[in-house]
């Protein structure tokens, strides 16, 4: 089992939605918040994504298709 | 290549606490850690910063022993995150501060200056300063290795300064960058690892890999100690005005680090001693319109801000989320400063601008914030008569492919005297 660490951005269109019990149910992870913010414009998480890599990865990619902004815990590493 | 290799290595013996470093502090919860190669806090994942014993630093330090101090931002030691004496990176910093008397007639700013650090050694941009803090700092805490994701200046910097500490380096790259940018760092025999995805995959497999691998990864585990190395900027600003905090400030945004570490050094000269407070001081941001997160953020007044896709000619500044952005947008706030943003043609006019004045070359980035400095100075958010500072952080010989068909032509003549007076016309 792995554990990665993220930061989520939510755009106002889905601030509203349950992503992260979607996310849980969908695929074999276990998300574990540990610091955000949410408001009805706009929203941050950062969480901790425990599961087999793979699993982790498809996460991401299907969050990223719903909109989802994610990073790692840094955010930009890649600086110029 | 060899195989990713490090040592961590114990401190010596009542070194594991040094005196002036309290320990690591989480911004966030406040909880405190031990000075490991750790950046965030394992209870709410907020970024961990030095704490310092500034009693102690009080003791040691003064405006005397700091002019007793090498030419370099080394005079400083006691306010930087090493436990003993530096041995990398010894000519970084001391940057010239110019009074900018031309380009301060074109903007009606009459107490204008220039921090230039296109002249930082060894690799002629600001991040010589935070790289050599985080080597120094990356061999106190045993480790061999040296790592970065960059696509300019920060490799150029830590593959300088690993090659001059015999360190093992890895740059981790777009697998895109242009073959220029490429070679700058080859020279100094890094392995370049070319990552075949966009910039998002390169974050993401080198967070993995800041967690995989026992590697001085310069912003990720090193992070609270390299960011600790752009206070220099302030510190010397500070001293070079004669001990002094100016009124304004004008600083490039990339990752925010370098905005709230200027505000940070100013707080501590005034917390010693070694100036007087001035509470009076705005910190303003200057960002390209084409990846300007904390532009948008504060233009909306909002204290949040939502990551972007950067397409920005000022490379050095595209970072889409950026790190310290929210606390970059604190510092601005409370110290009732500005952010303004420059657009692509607006960075190269500024370029031009800082050339034409002063006879500096910067890079894009320079360019972004003699702009926006131009901006506030129109708006009236700088007074003339305010004793400003902008922060000039790379040098143009970096970012040549910019000017690309902005400039005038060389005036071509045949090689005789009639052709010269006929076409040059010289006065």
């Amino acid at each position: 089992m792995t554990k990665l660490r993220f930061h989520m951005t939510f755009p106002e269109e889905r601030v509203k939605e349950p992503i992260l019990y979607e996310i849980s149910q969908k695929f074999r992870v276990v998300p574990n918040i540990r610091r955000a913010d949410v408001s009805d414009r706009s929203g941050w998480v950062e969480l901790e994504l425990e599961g087999e890599l793979p699993e982790i990865e498809r996460t991401v990619q299907y969050l990223r298709q719903r909109g989802i902004h994610v990073d790692p815990l840094e955010k930009t590493i890649l600086e110029g | 290549m060899s195989n990713p290799s490090a040592s961590p290595r114990p401190f010596p013996e009542g070194q594991k606490f040094p005196s002036l470093m309290r320990g690591l502090k989480c911004r966030e919860c406040g909880r405190i850690y031990d000075l490991d190669p750790v950046h965030v806090c394992d209870f709410c994942f907020g970024p961990l910063e030095v704490d310092y014993d500034y009693e102690a630093i009080g003791k040691v330090m003064s405006r005397a022993t700091v002019a007793q101090g090498p030419n370099s931002l080394w005079r400083y030691k006691h306010l930087l995150p090493i436990a003993g004496e530096p041995t990398i990176g010894l000519h970084a910093g001391m940057t010239p501060l110019i009074r900018a008397e031309r380009l301060g007639e074109v903007l009606g700013l009459k107490n204008l200056f220039i921090k230039n650090d296109t002249v930082n050694h060894p690799t002629l941009s600001f991040k010589d300063r935070v790289v050599s803090v985080a080597i120094n700092r990356a061999r106190e805490l045993g480790f061999r290795t040296v790592a970065c994701a960059s696509t300019g200046n920060l490799a150029n910097s830590v593959s300088a300064h690993a090659a001059s500490a015999g360190m093992e380096c890895y740059v981790f790259i777009p697998h895109d960058l242009e073959a220029g940018k490429v070679l700058g760092n080859l020279i100094y025999r890094p392995t370049v690892v070319s990552v075949r995805g966009n910039y998002d995959d390169v974050n993401r497999l080198c967070s993995e890999i800041g967690g995989e691998y026992p590697w001085a990864f310069v912003n990720i585990n090193i992070r609270p100690y390299y960011a600790e190395g752009s206070k220099t900027m302030a510190f010397e600003t500070a001293e070079q005005l004669g001990w002094k905090i100016p009124d304004q400030v004008v600083v490039p945004i990339a990752s925010g680090s370098l905005l709230t570490k200027i505000w940070k050094g100013f707080q501590e000269f005034a917390q010693l001693g070694l100036v007087e407070s001035h509470p009076g001081l705005r910190v303003n941001g200057a960002q390209a319109q084409g990846c300007s997160p904390v532009y948008q953020a504060f233009a909306a007044g909002r204290t949040q801000f939502v990551p972007v896709k950067p397409k920005t000619i000022a490379k050095s500044l595209a970072i889409g989320n950026p790190a310290d952005g929210y606390y970059a947008l604190d510092v601005i706030g409370k110290s009732r400063g500005q952010v303004e943003a420059a657009s692509d043609p607006e960075i190269v006019a500024g370029m031009v601008l800082l050339a034409e004045t002063e006879g500096i070359f910067a890079e894009t980035a320079g360019g972004v914030t003699v702009a926006c400095l131009k901006k506030l100075a129109e708006k009236g958010a700088i007074r003339p008569d305010e004793l400003t500072v902008a922060y000039i952080t790379g040098n143009g010989l970096k970012t040549m492919e910019a000017l690309t068909g902005y400039l005038p032509e060389p005036v071509g003549i045949d090689p005789t005297l009639a052709s010269f007076q006929k076409i040059v016309k010289p006065s």
